[in-house]
């Protein structure tokens, strides 16, 4: 009997702890950030910030430059679920979120200053994507990136992205095709991916990628165009944590063929026989194989595309197995042309985007070791090592029309 | 005092296996990677050799003393008064061992879940589910390892092969390291890991077929540690050995970077933290039985229940102890290495004398 009592008293104490109602949080008093933009401050930043997380005299300001944070909060009740209302913005993104900016030293004293305006806890749980000005990129990301790794709540699969111009005008845009704006930039993304515009490059995965020794992170950098819709227009390539420069659309083709990741999505024209065609590219291959040469790493790497034709601009040379000979030539040596460009653009910024330091590291350990071992070693060696690019390039169909 | 034999093969070794599986897989990648960059895998495949020959030891010893725990018969082997400070400081490592999984817990907690609940409070709930359920006899406590085992193993499993969708092959070359000084520290934090596995010493005397302790032993830890190899090679090949090292608790970020197909579930994270609470509540039930079990066998008392209560607050004042969670780490690998002695040098040591006086248990 008593033996029973005294388990029952202990239970009824370890209950209460147990059900984690300690950190209990109503969905209506969580501000859910759904985006985040991050520009640099301008002169005018000093003066609009309050003295929250620092105060003249005991606290003081840490040595860096400002930072203008907006977010986009998302509306309780505001958001329309299921099919039964009428899709689509209302023309400004004041509908379903609420977009606030704020200044501050670093991102965390900003997000401070701002929940020191808004009554609700911020949550980063949804933080689906975060957008960092052109700007801020090239100062240096070291601050964005040590914030949102430690923060426990940031997903890896949240995007982020730079924008040409101001960060904070993608946050206050509102394209019609979804209901909450960040929703859209999220999706052009996604889609990008599946459509064989984009590589995979979550925010997890830059990380990474700018964490290894032999590579070097990229982002998609974007940028607004007049109806509020988004254009991917490049890759952001960084060298360490700083943005070094940015790639033509096309060019994120460019590096998709060179990694070999399907499915390829980028048309291109050839011009052959006083005609232009263009050929859209359905499957990439490639193969990358390396040699110590002189000293210094060679790379041989062989890119097998597999093409349709999908337009001609004038009527006549119809298509024959010779004009389909040359087309397939003359895309040989286009893209050849194509990838050694790139490659050399990369190469005058030593930045290594695609990780062919990371192949000498598994690869040639014992080289590696020797000759570079540090980060900072491949970045000055990438300027130096040579390639040898082989493009194949197969016409497979031709579309509905005979000629 | 002769309880049932009711303990078969099987459940010995879902014994082994959750009780290994525990707090530890959170900050296994990093420790590995630290030790051997991208030979990470292979250095958790040395420890987990490490951890076998120790489990061997412990293994044969019970099979000798078929009837008897590690406490008993160091008195018959060694003689009194040193099995006595033997088993004194087996009792010492399994408290400080358990307050410091509880506290790690805590901290994990407080740092991705609950961020307003007190530490403190997370810690005594775990502490006190673990003491009650102590209070049981080893079948239960049996019974209890057998029926969580699944739950572990197989949503760990599943973790680590959807996660290989995003992993690169690269990541895990160079597969073998060039032989750094750090990869031997590495392989003994790492075999500390396993230490929960000394478990089986209590387990023995109430198996039904003891001489089956020495497969059902090395099966558990084989699955236990293939596991920990597997979670180590995934999290490599996902993140690269660079970015680990700046990742606190790389396995949970490995479960966040995860996410079920069809976007059933976009991040496992949650999910992943459910297990391993049972995870965590299994090895820390083991240790503290452990501990309980060895001081009543050190006073020769029958019953061990007394204890689970008892020895309670010193584990929860021990677990407080550390101040922050930067020296909680270097708390948990000194004590964990240290802990080696305990477990494969001091079971060996026996061994070996046990051996040269022809010691042996009387067969029942």
């Amino acid at each position: 009997m008593f033996k029973t009592v005294s388990l029952a008293l202990v239970l009824s104490m370890a209950v209460p702890l147990l059900t984690g109602c300690w950190d209990r949080l109503e969905l209506e008093e969580r501000a859910v950030v759904l985006g985040v933009s991050i520009d640099v401050a301008g002169e005018e930043a000093e003066a609009e910030e309050s003295e929250v997380s620092h105060v003249e005299g005991s606290l003081p300001l840490p040595d860096h430059a400002m930072v203008r944070v907006g977010v986009q909060i998302a509306l309780p009740g505001r958001i329309p679920l299921g099919p039964g209302e009428s899709g689509g913005g209302k023309g400004d993104s004041s509908q379903t979120v609420w977009v606030i900016d704020v200044v501050g030293h670093s991102i965390d004293d900003a997000f401070m200053n701002l929940q020191q305006q808004v009554s609700s806890k911020l949550f980063f749980g949804h933080l689906r994507v975060i957008v960092i000005s052109e700007a801020l990129a090239r100062r240096g990301m070291d601050n964005v990136n040590d914030y949102f790794r430690r923060n426990a709540e940031v997903r890896r699969m949240a995007w982020m992205i730079v924008s040409k111009g101001k960060a904070l005008d993608l946050m206050k845009a509102a394209p019609k095709l979804e209901r909450v704006p960040t929703l859209y930039l999220m999706s052009t993304l996604d889609e990008g991916v599946k459509l064989g515009k984009f590589p995979e490059d979550y925010i997890g995965i830059y990380w990474s990628h700018s964490s290894k020794k032999g590579q070097e992170g990229f982002l998609p950098y974007v940028q607004m165009k007049k109806e509020q819709n988004v254009e991917v227009s490049g890759l952001a390539y960084f060298r360490s944590d700083k943005m070094v420069g940015a790639t033509q659309p096309i060019e994120i083709a460019g590096y998709l063929g060179l990694k070999g990741i399907n499915p390829a999505g980028y048309r291109s024209f050839i011009n052959v026989a006083n005609n232009s065609f263009v050929s859209a590219a359905t499957q990439r291959r490639s193969s990358i194989k390396l040699e110590i040469r002189n000293g210094v790493p060679h790379f041989r790497i062989e890119v097998a595309l597999e093409v349709n034709i999908e337009e001609k601009i004038k009527q006549e040379a119809h298509i024959t197995p010779e004009v389909i000979r040359l087309i397939q030539q003359k895309q040989e040596k286009n893209s050849t042309l194509f990838y050694e460009n790139m490659l050399k653009k990369t190469q005058e910024k030593g930045s290594d985007i695609f990780g062919f330091g990371e192949r000498v590291r598994a690869k040639k350990p014992g080289y590696w070791n020797s000759e570079i071992k540090t980060k900072e070693a491949w970045q000055r060696m990438y300027k130096d090592v040579t390639f040898d690019i082989v493009v194949a390039v197969n016409v497979r169909r031709i579309g509905a029309k005979a000629l | 005092m002769e309880e049932k034999r009711q303990i078969t093969a099987i459940q010995t070794a879902a014994i082994i296996v959750s009780t290994i599986i525990g707090v530890g897989v959170l900050p296994l990648p990093l420790f590995a990677v630290r030790a051997g960059d991208s030979a990470a895998p292979l250095v958790t495949l040395l420890g987990m050799l490490l951890a076998i020959c120790g489990l061997a030891l412990i293994a044969w010893l019970g099979m000798r003393f078929p009837n008897q725990s590690i406490i008993q018969y160091s008195e018959a082997i060694i003689g009194k008064i040193p099995a006595w400070l033997g088993s004194l400081l087996i009792i010492v490592f399994f408290a400080v061992l358990t307050s410091l999984a509880a506290r790690e817990f805590g901290e994990v907690v407080v740092t991705s879940v609950l961020k307003r609940t007190p530490v403190e409070v997370t810690v005594i709930v775990m502490l006190l589910l673990a003491a009650i359920s102590t209070r049981k006899n080893i079948t239960t406590f049996a019974y209890l390892h057998h029926f969580y085992f699944p739950l572990l193993l197989f949503p760990g499993i599943l973790i680590v092969f959807l996660s290989l969708k995003n992993a690169d092959v690269i990541n895990l070359q160079p597969a073998f390291t060039t032989g750094s000084p750090g990869i031997w520290a590495g392989v003994l934090t790492i075999a500390a890991l396993f230490q929960g596995s000394f478990i089986l010493t209590m387990v023995i005397p109430a198996m039904r077929r003891p001489e089956r302790a020495m497969i059902a032993s090395m099966g558990g830890l084989a699955l236990a540690g293939g596991l920990y190899v597997a979670i180590v090679a995934a999290a490599v090949s996902v993140f690269g050995a660079e970015e680990i090292k700046k990742l606190l608790w790389p396995t949970l970020e490995l479960a966040k970077a995860t996410s079920l197909p069809a976007n059933v579930l976009e991040r496992l994270d949650a999910a992943f933290l459910a297990v391993w609470v049972t995870a965590v509540f299994t090895t820390l039930l083991s240790s503290h039985f452990l501990t309980v079990r060895a001081t009543a066998h050190l006073f020769r008392m029958d019953d061990h229940k007394l204890f689970s209560f008892f020895l309670l607050p010193v584990v929860f004042v021990m677990a407080m102890l550390p101040q922050n969670i930067v020296q909680m780490y270097d708390i948990i690998e000194i004590v964990g290495r240290f802990g080696l002695s305990i477990t494969i040098l001091y079971p060996g040591l026996l061994l070996l004398i046990s051996i040269f006086r022809k010691k042996r248990g009387d067969v029942s």
